[in-house]
Parts: C-alpha cells; sequence; structure tokens
C-alpha cells in the first residue's frame, strides 16, 4: 500500500504540477495517445479535457510528435525519447476549430505504470513566429550584416548584408559553422563549455561590442565588431551578432590616434567602467606614466576625484546621459602624478563611439598656471578700487570683489551663482548675453571699453546710478567679462549740478567730446544758434563752428587731446560761429577741461562779440582817428606812466627825437636817455608830478640829439603827458637875436659911452668958450665997437646953444648909460616930482594941471620924472594966447599895461609930423619960436621905449595934443 | 684983534687945474669975493704932490688952507692925489675939495671914500661957475673952522 501511496502521491504532486504549468501541457503514452492534459491546454486547443484524453495526439498535433516518439524499426521509443529531449521542437497544432497555429514542443519522460510517458510541454509560437518573422524581417531590414549562430556555432540565419560583407550567398552559410566567417573570437565565447553553460557565455557577451577579424569568401580578412543578443528559439537561444564592418572606423580609430598623440593636451580616453583606454604621450609627460602604466587602469589614479563619477553610469542615469551632462563643460579637477603631486586640471570631455560602447575622451589641461592667474586676477579683483563683478555668458555672478560687496550690500556668498540682474537689473545682462543677433563673443565685443551708465540695485532696495566698465576675461568656462562696477552717484550730482550750471551761464556753454561731437549745450546756445538741443547733440561741433574749434582739441598724431586743450585752456579764442540760417557771426571760446566717464570733455563758453567787434572796430575807427589827430599835431606828444615808460609816443614825437615809436614805447625814458639825468626834463617832469602842477620850460637835449625842445609837461593820474617841440632853430635864431641885441646893446652902449663921453669931453671947451665969450661980452659990452659987440654977441650965443645940445645930447645918452633899474613906483609921486620941477614954468603960465590918480609901475624913478617933466614941459611950452590946461589920466590895457595920457589944449601938431616929433634934434618951430633943441621927445621915447613901452601922440592942430605911452604895470596897483 | 689978524692972514689955497681958462676963471672969481685968498695952482697931480710935499721947486711953498682938486688931471690924477693926500697923516688934515666937471656916481663915491672933504661939479654956465667959488669961499674962509697948523 505505501508504494502505491507514494506513487499516487507522486502523481497527484504531478497532476497538481501540470495544472499549474504556465505551458500547455499534454502527456503522451507510447501509443500516441493524450493521456493527460492541462487547463492550459485545454485553453490552448479549444478542447475539453475529455475530448482529448484518449485521442491519439495527432489530433492536435497532426505531425512531428507522434512519430517521434514511437517506437519503430530503426530504435525503441526510449532511445527515441532520447533524441528529443530538452530540444525544442517546432510543429504545427491544430485546434478545435480547425484552425492551425504554430507550436514548440519541450518533451520530457516520464515514468509511471504504464510505462514511459512523454510530457510535452506545448507552446502557442504563433507570437514567436511572427516575432521570428518579424526578426527576420527585421534581419533583413538590418544595416548591419546580421548573422544568427545556434548553441553549436552554427549559422543558423543570416540577411542579405551578411551575404554582401562576406561575399557568400545565404545557402553557402546557413548551417555552416560561423568559423568560416569569423575564425576567432567568436565561436568560443558562445559555445557551453566546461566552465559555464551556453547562456551564461551568452550573458557574458551581450551587449558588448568585440572586435574581431572576419574572412570573406575570396579569402580576405577585415576587421569587424559583433554586438551580441540573444534569441530564444524553438532550437535553443540562438545567438545574433550583428556584424559590423569597422575597416574604416579602425582606419578613423587610426587617425584618431594620431591625432590624440599630436594633440598639444594631455588626452586620455576613458570606457564606461572608468579605466584608461588610450592616452596620448602629452598624458604620459603630464602624468609622469608611460602608456602601459596606465591603460586599463582606473582613471581615479591620475584623477582621483570628480571624473569617473561623472560618466561612469549609475542608477539615476545612463553614462550616456551621464556624458551629455559633461560634455563641452571644461571641469576643473585636480591630478595625480606618478610621483604623487598634485596639479589642478581642467578637463573637456567629449565622446566617442566605439564597439566598446560609448568611451570618453578627455583633453587634460594642466591649469597650474591658470590657478595661479586666477589666483592672481582675484588678488587684483579684491585690491581694484572699484567694484568688480565678474559675469558668465550666461549673466550669472562668478565672481565679485570686497568692494562689490560694500556696494551693493551683499555679502559674496549671496551674489556668486545669481544673476547679474539682481544688481543690475536693466542694461548689463542683455548685453554680454548672445542672443540670435550675434555670439556673445560679438556681444562682448561691442561693449569692451566703454563706460556704460546703469542703474543699481542695492540688497535693501535702494537704487543708485553706476557706470561699468566691461573686458573680457577668458576662461574654461568660455568667455566671462569683467565689468568694474563705479558708483556714480556723486559723478550723477556734479552733472546734475552741472547741467544746473550750464543752463542758468549767460554765455552760451557747449560740451564737446574728443572726437569733436557736442555732447552737452545749454538753452542760450539753443538761442545763439538757433537750434533746439536735439538737433545739436551727437552733431560734431563743425556745424556751429566751422573753423577753427574742432582741431584745437582733437588729439593727432602730434600732441594727445590733453595736451592739445592744455594749449587752449583759458584763452580767448575769436573764431566764427554758424547759426542754423547758415548766418555767420563772430564769437570768442572760453574752453575748460571737464573730466567725465567718458574721457576728457571740453566746455566751451561761446560769447557773440559781434557787438563787441563794432564796439571794437568804433575804438578802432575813434582810435585811428585820435591816433590821426595826434600824429598830425606838430607838436610831440609823450606819455609816461608813473614809472617813468613810454605809454604813448605819437609820430610826431618820435620824430622829434629822432627814433621809432617801437624803439620808445614801453621803455623806461630816464633808461633810454641816462644823459638827462640832471636836467630841466629831470627836474621839471618829477616837479610837475610832485606837485601836481602842469611846467612849460626849455631845454637842451644834450648828445647825441643836441636839441632844444620847449615843453609843457601836465600831471595827470597815470603819470606825465608832455607836449614838446623842437625849439632848436628857433632857439639859434634866439641866441642870433640874443646875440645880436647882446651886440646891438653893447653898440649902443658903445654909442651911448660915446655919446657921454663925447658930449662929457666936449663940456669942457665949450664951457670955456662959452664962459670967455660972456665975460669978453661982460668985461668990453660997449667998450669995443658995435661990430665987437655983435661979433661977441654971436659967439656967445652959439656957445651958449652948443652948451645945451650938448647938454641935451648927454641927457639923452644917459637914459640908457645912467639907467637904473626898474623898481615899483608910483607915478602918482614921479609927476608930482615933475611938477615941482616946473613949479616956476607952471606959475609963470599960469597953468591948470589935473591928473588921474595914477598906479605903481615898475619904472626907473628919475626917469620917469624926466618922461613927465618933458611932455608936461612940452605942454606947457607949446602954447599960445590960452592958459595951458594940462591932463594926465592912465588905464589899464588889454595887454595888462598901464597907458597914460597927457593931454593938453596947445597948439597941436600936423599929422604928417607924428612921428618926426620924436626923432632927434626935430624941432617944428623957429628958435625965435620956441626954446629947446629939439631933443624932449626923443628923450621921452627913448625913455619909454626902454620901459618896454611906445609912445605916440594924437593931435589936432589948434586944439591940442595928446601924448599916449605905456608902463608896465605892477601887481596890486590900482585898476 | 685975533678978528683983524685972521681978516688979515692970507689964506693959502692950493687949486690942481690943468685947464688954464678954468684956473683964470677960479682965480678971478675968488678975487672978487676975498682978496685974502692967495690962490696956488698945480697943473697936474705930480706938481700938485710935489707942491703938497715941499719938494723941488716948492721947497718953501706954504701948506696950503683948503685944496681944490679937479680929478681929471694929467700926469698923476685926482684920484691918486686924493688918495695919497689921505694918506698923509700931515697932509690928511688939509680939506680937500673935489672941484671937477665929472658929475658920475661913481667919482662921486670914490671921492668921499678917498676922504674928500666935498665934492662939487664946474657948472657950465659961468656965473654959475663963479656963484660956486663964491660959496667956496664962503663957507671954507668964514664959516668953517680950519685946523691951526702952521
Amino acid at each position: 500500500m505505501p508504494e502505491t501511496s507514494a506513487v499516487q502521491q507522486s502523481e497527484a504532486r504531478y497532476r497538481g504540477l501540470l495544472e499549474a504549468a504556465p505551458d500547455a501541457m499534454v502527456v503522451v503514452n507510447q501509443l500516441g495517445e493524450i493521456v493527460l492534459l492541462n487547463v492550459q491546454a485545454e485553453k490552448q486547443f479549444g478542447y475539453s479535457r475529455d475530448e482529448l484524453v484518449g485521442q491519439p495526439v495527432t489530433n492536435i498535433i497532426p505531425e512531428g510528435f507522434a512519430e517521434r516518439i514511437i517506437a519503430d524499426g530503426t530504435r525503441t521509443a526510449a532511445e527515441a525519447l532520447e533524441q528529443q529531449i530538452g530540444t525544442g521542437i517546432e510543429l504545427n497544432a491544430l485546434r478545435k476549430d480547425g484552425t492551425e497555429f504554430p507550436i514548440e514542443i519541450m518533451l520530457s519522460p516520464l515514468e509511471s505504470a504504464d510505462g514511459i510517458l512523454v510530457t510535452a510541454a506545448i507552446r502557442d509560437i504563433t507570437r514567436r513566429r511572427e516575432s521570428d518573422a518579424r526578426y527576420r524581417g527585421l534581419l533583413e531590414a538590418a544595416p548591419d550584416a546580421m548573422v544568427v549562430v545556434n548553441q553549436l556555432g552554427e549559422i543558423v540565419l543570416l540577411n542579405v548584408q551578411a551575404e554582401k560583407q562576406f561575399g557568400y550567398s545565404r545557402d553557402e552559410l546557413v548551417g555552416q559553422p560561423v568559423t568560416n566567417i569569423i575564425p576567432e573570437g567568436f565561436a568560443e565565447r558562445i559555445i557551453a563549455d566546461g566552465t559555464r553553460t551556453a547562456a551564461e557565455a551568452l550573458e557574458q557577451q551581450i551587449g558588448t561590442g568585440i572586435e574581431l577579424n572576419a574572412l570573406r569568401k575570396d579569402g580576405t580578412e577585415f576587421p569587424i565588431e559583433i554586438m551580441l543578443s540573444p534569441l530564444e528559439s524553438a532550437d535553443g537561444i540562438l545567438v545574433t551578432a550583428a556584424i559590423r564592418d569597422i575597416t574604416v572606423r579602425r582606419e578613423s580609430e587610426a587617425r584618431y590616434r594620431g591625432l590624440l598623440e599630436a594633440a598639444p593636451d594631455a588626452m586620455v580616453v576613458v570606457d564606461q567602467a572608468g579605466e584608461i583606454v588610450l592616452l596620448n604621450v602629452q598624458a604620459e609627460k603630464q602624468f609622469g606614466y608611460s602608456r602601459d602604466e596606465l591603460v586599463g587602469q582606473a582613471v581615479t589614479n591620475i584623477i582621483p576625484v570628480g571624473f569617473a563619477e561623472r560618466i561612469i553610469a549609475d542608477g539615476t542615469r545612463t553614462a550616456a546621459e551621464a556624458l551629455a551632462q559633461q560634455i563641452g563643460t571644461g571641469i576643473e579637477l585636480n591630478a595625480l602624478r606618478k610621483d604623487g603631486t598634485e596639479f589642478p586640471i581642467e578637463i573637456m570631455l567629449s565622446p566617442l563611439e566605439s564597439a566598446d560602447g560609448i568611451l570618453v575622451t578627455a583633453a587634460i589641461r594642466d591649469i597650474t598656471v591658470r590657478r595661479e592667474s586666477e589666483a592672481r586676477y582675484r588678488g587684483l579683483l579684491e585690491a581694484a578700487p572699484d567694484a568688480m563683478v565678474v559675469v558668465d555668458q550666461r549673466g550669472e555672478i562668478v565672481l565679485l570683489n570686497v568692494q562689490a560687496e560694500k556696494q551693493f550690500g551683499y555679502r559674496r556668498d549671496e551674489l556668486v551663482g545669481q544673476r547679474v540682474t539682481n544688481i543690475i537689473p536693466v542694461g548689463f545682462a542683455e548685453r554680454i548675453i548672445a542672443d540670435g543677433t550675434r555670439t556673445a563673443a560679438e556681444a562682448l565685443a561691442q561693449q569692451i571699453g566703454t563706460g556704460i551708465e546703469l542703474n543699481a540695485l542695492r540688497k535693501d532696495g535702494t537704487e543708485f546710478p553706476i557706470e561699468i566698465m566691461l573686458s573680457p576675461l577668458e576662461s574654461a568656462d568660455g568667455i566671462l567679462v569683467t565689468a568694474a562696477i563705479r558708483d556714480i552717484t556723486v559723478r550723477r550730482e556734479s552733472e546734475a549740478r552741472y547741467r544746473g550750471l550750464l543752463e542758468a551761464a549767460p554765455d552760451a556753454m557747449v560740451v564737446v567730446d574728443q572726437s569733436g561731437e557736442i555732447v552737452l549745450l545749454n538753452v542760450q546756445a539753443e538761442k545763439q544758434f538757433g537750434y533746439s538741443r536735439d538737433e545739436l547733440v551727437g552733431q560734431p561741433v563743425k556745424n556751429i563752428i566751422p573753423e577753427g574749434f574742432e582741431e584745437r582739441l582733437i588729439a593727432d598724431a602730434l600732441r594727445s587731446t590733453e595736451d592739445a586743450l592744455a594749449q587752449q585752456i583759458g584763452m580767448g579764442i575769436e573764431l566764427y560761429g554758424r547759426r542754423k540760417d547758415g548766418s555767420g557771426f563772430p564769437i570768442e571760446l572760453m574752453l575748460s577741461p571737464l573730466a567725465s566717464g567718458g574721457g576728457v570733455l571740453v566746455t566751451a563758453a561761446i560769447r557773440d562779440i559781434t557787438v563787441r567787434h563794432a564796439a571794437d572796430e568804433a575804438l578802432r575807427v575813434a582810435h585811428r582817428k585820435s591816433e590821426s589827430i595826434l600824429n598830425s599835431l606838430n607838436d610831440g606828444l609823450a606819455v609816461f606812466d608813473k614809472n617813468w615808460v613810454y605809454t604813448y609816443v605819437n609820430e610826431q614825437g618820435a620824430k622829434i627825437i629822432g627814433m621809432r615809436v617801437d624803439e620808445l614805447m614801453g621803455q623806461n625814458c630816464w633808461d633810454l636817455f641816462p644823459q638827462l639825468e640832471g636836467s630841466k626834463f629831470f627836474e621839471n617832469y618829477h616837479r610837475a608830478v610832485d606837485t601836481g602842477k602842469s611846467i612849460h620850460f626849455e631845454d637842451f637835449f644834450p648828445e647825441p640829439f643836441n636839441q632844444w625842445l620847449e615843453c609843457h609837461c601836465h600831471p595827470s593820474s597815470e603819470g606825465l603827458s608832455v607836449y614838446f617841440r623842437d625849439v632848436t632853430q628857433a632857439k639859434k635864431t634866439d641866441i642870433n637875436l640874443v646875440k645880436k641885441v647882446e651886440e646891438l646893446k653893447r653898440s649902443n652902449e658903445e654909442l651911448e659911452q660915446f655919446a657921454y663921453i663925447a658930449s662929457h669931453d666936449l663940456q669942457e671947451p665949450l664951457r670955456m668958450v662959452a664962459s670967455y665969450t660972456q665975460l669978453l661980452s661982460r668985461k668990453y659990452k660997449g667998450k669995443l665997437d658995435s661990430d665987437a659987440d655983435e661979433f661977441i654977441a654971436f659967439a656967445v650965443d652959439g656957445a651958449t646953444r652948443m652948451q645945451a645940445l650938448i647938454k641935451d645930447l648927454l641927457e639923452y645918452s644917459r637914459v640908457g648909460t645912467k639907467g637904473k633899474e626898474f623898481t615899483a613906483i608910483s607915478s602918482e609921486d614921479a609927476l608930482r616930482q615933475a611938477l615941482r620941477n616946473l613949479r616956476g614954468a607952471i606959475e609963470d603960465s599960469e597953468t591948470v594941471i589935473t591928473h588921474d590918480p595914477l598906479p605903481m609901475v615898475s619904472a626907473d624913478e628919475i626917469q620917469l620924472v624926466q618922461l613927465f617933466q618933458n611932455l608936461v614941459g612940452n605942454a606947457i611950452k607949446y602954447q599960445q594966447g590960452k592958459a595951458p590946461q594940462i591932463n594926465i589920466a592912465a588905464f589899464k590895457n588889454r595887454s595888462r599895461r598901464w597907458e597914460f595920457s597927457v593931454g593938453d589944449n596947445g597948439l597941436g601938431i600936423e599929422p604928417q609930423y607924428f612921428e618926426r616929433i620924436f626923432g632927434m634934434f626935430q624941432r617944428l618951430h623957429k628958435r625965435e619960436e620956441f626954446a629947446g633943441t629939439g631933443i624932449g621927445l626923443a628923450i621921452c621915447k627913448k625913455i619909454v621905449e626902454r620901459h618896454g613901452g611906445s609912445i605916440s601922440v594924437q593931435s589936432t592942430l589948434g586944439e591940442g595934443s595928446t601924448f599916449h605911452f605905456d608902463l608896465t604895470a605892477v601887481e596890486g596897483s590900482a585898476a | 684983534m685975533i678978528a683983524l689978524l685972521e681978516e688979515y692972514m692970507p689964506v693959502e689955497v692950493l687949486l690942481v687945474e690943468d685947464s688954464p681958462g678954468d684956473v683964470r676963471l677960479t682965480r678971478d672969481a675968488f678975487r672978487e669975493t676975498n682978496e685974502s685968498i692967495r690962490l696956488h695952482v698945480a697943473v697936474d697931480g705930480v706938481e700938485a704932490m710935489d707942491f703938497l710935499k715941499k719938494r723941488g721947486a716948492f721947497a718953501s711953498s706954504p701948506r696950503p688952507d683948503f685944496i681944490l682938486l679937479d680929478l681929471n688931471i694929467p700926469k698923476m690924477d685926482g684920484r691918486e692925489v686924493l688918495a695919497q693926500i689921505k694918506k698923509d697923516n700931515d697932509l690928511k688934515t688939509i680939506p680937500t675939495i673935489i672941484l671937477t666937471t665929472s658929475d658920475s656916481e661913481a667919482d662921486i663915491k670914490k671921492s668921499y671914500e678917498l676922504q674928500a672933504n666935498c665934492y662939487l661939479n664946474k657948472p657950465v654956465q659961468l656965473e654959475d661957475f663963479e656963484s660956486v667959488v663964491k660959496s667956496i669961499n664962503d663957507f671954507w674962509t668964514t664959516k668953517v673952522k680950519l685946523p691951526q697948523q702952521r
């Protein structure tokens, strides 16, 4: 019974298993009758169990099954079976509904009480067939040569590419060992051997590209790469090998290796396992290894950290994805040399397809120097006075310095990696980021060097104006932009203030940059030139000042703008301005420099000097007029300032001095003419200035000029003006005159002396004659005859007359020789004295004399007495019948001299004698009528002329005469 | 008695004059006015000094009571004579009257400087001349006190 239980139990278990099996299971006896089946089989074939148990299996599998398992003459059932065990057999199956479908059966023996049964696992391989078909289709369509190989290494399938590739037709290859075409390296890989199963063997190969050599029909070899993939089939696992002719790739690889070797950078090719596949000589040098020491080694030997991780597939991404992230970017890592020293590197990765999968080519650059530069750069950055911010092409802040921190109120870490728009909202990022119209490099190139004014934003939200100056910075990450950021708040204020001042300035103000373009102008400039501001800003200043301005400030080969400008600062430059309407007008420019973010600007104050020009012109005309007047003066005019420097000399003056105007102007007169020291010029000039009074004088201007100059010097607040005249000629004449006068005087004196001496010496003998004839007369009158009496009488008379003549002559001559100096005397006193002297005659003739109050005169008293005495005496004498009436009057004439008149009622004189009577010894009457020698009036004339006056007579015959003479007045005399 | 004696005593007058005409006029004029005047005449300055110094022919000449001296005389002119007279201790007390035609201020001044006792111009007219001589006599012989020196 236990045996039966065991068998039953085993059967039960077996049935359980059968039912549970996923596949359709049919158990067939050696007769080919279905003994058992499971539900899957029911479903698969569309029968119910009952309908199949006991039926011949050929009902469901018409052919191919039964025969296999039934004993026949050639073998026993066991033997027959044995041959089938394990193999998947593809057959056709028949459903109840008559439809066919392909199956694959797997047989396995089953011992039972009934003998050996065959269990067939029946798989509906409709899909697989379709797959197979599809697969075949794919196979055919595959670009690569595809060869399907079974576990015996026999070619099961191939496609047309394979035919072409190997030069065989399909038939020649199917069923042949694959080694015909791939001698080595393939079959071994996939065939089960003692160490592993075929499945295991295969698994190791799946997915990897294996490089092998292939053999064509014609015997030529060529390199291939095969990619294996398993293929389940009824025949077991097949291996599909995609075979790629890698001849070209090999060449590429060779070329690549060449490039690799030639590359300046160290190049290392790493596979997805992180092992070094290739390297070049630079890499050997850089890392200090030989090639062999590195190929096949983990790349972490030379790049410990940061590389391998990046490229190896991990749970989160595939190797391809991992790699894709790294491609193109420079990654900074630390590298390790063979000798253990570390050095910083930057790696640039690029993918490389290979039979072994995607490899990674890493260009490795030793960035030790760059690191140092960077460190230095960072140092400079920190030390920079301005805030410096380095931005990448995405507009993110890469670096900044402490100034930037302060300026924006952020900490460094709050800004690095942030968008620069956080601190410079507008105007910066746009400028440097590549957009559709240009590359980042081009974008940047446009910005380099120019100061750009923008608004910046502090952490606290306040805005402030900045000026940024950009410069490019190459880095492993591409071109970075360094921005020097200057807070121009103050400058803005200054600018605002400046603009305010500019607008408020009375003059037109124009600010021009170094290229001659107008940057700023004020409203005055608008008015002056007739433009609106917009029409001028940005325009060349030549538009309004055609010539003379731009040239002055533009740097040229000879000087920098600063130098050019320095030459112009401060000077008023006269030029012409042009209005919008085309009219021109004279202007004066005053330039001053103005430092700005954009370089040195020039501020020009522009003044319309039309009026001034007109005024200047008028002044010039007036000046010319006065010049011509001054030059037409006959006199010389020299004007000195307080330092005795000639500030003006007219032409006449220069001519007189005998030098040119320009030789005199600006010179100190005493330096020019040292010989004038101590002269009257020196004395009088100084006196005039000191006293403030004009002085008129003459002096001799010594060597080399030898001139007499008559000068009128007039002091003024500025100095001294001197009108002068060359009077040398006149002086000579004067001198001549003086000499002549001297001679005349001497001659006169001699004559007078002569007259005096003559008359004096004549007196003596005359006295004898006169005296003794009188004695004769006294003694012998009446005692001799009448003739004697008469003779004596004539002699006496003659002598007497001679005495009178001599006396008068003496008196006449004495007027000059005995003349005394003039003093201030009362002419009235002189008259009275004269009248006293004439007392006898006056009384005898009963003359009535009247007179005006008579003035003080400058005269010789004795001679004045004599003068009055003679005139009054004449008036008394030359009378007939009437009692003489004489009046003496005096008045001050136009020349401020006293004119005296002595008027009488006497005989009068005929006009033709008016002159003659003043001659010597001129008598108009007979001796018998009137006594006198006729010298009286001559004496009067001489006296009057000696006194600087002249004498004349007015007379009417029969009525009287009036004698007129003039004398020098004395100050303080009565009018 | 003394008055009579005085009246009787002759007045010695030295006339230094080179013009004979003037000498006669002077002598006649003096004679008319004072007969006691004894007029001695020197015709030039040398003679005048010889007379006064009683030299030579003039050894026994009297000392004049007063001298009438013309300035314009030959050999030694009157000014020189005057100077010598007034330098001489003995002679200087003799009143010396300048009687000359010159009315030059210079001559007048010089004369008085040389201690002339007075200065007279010879008038031109005869009558005036006689009048002056008379005046001299009147003044110098009747009015003036002369030193007694014999």
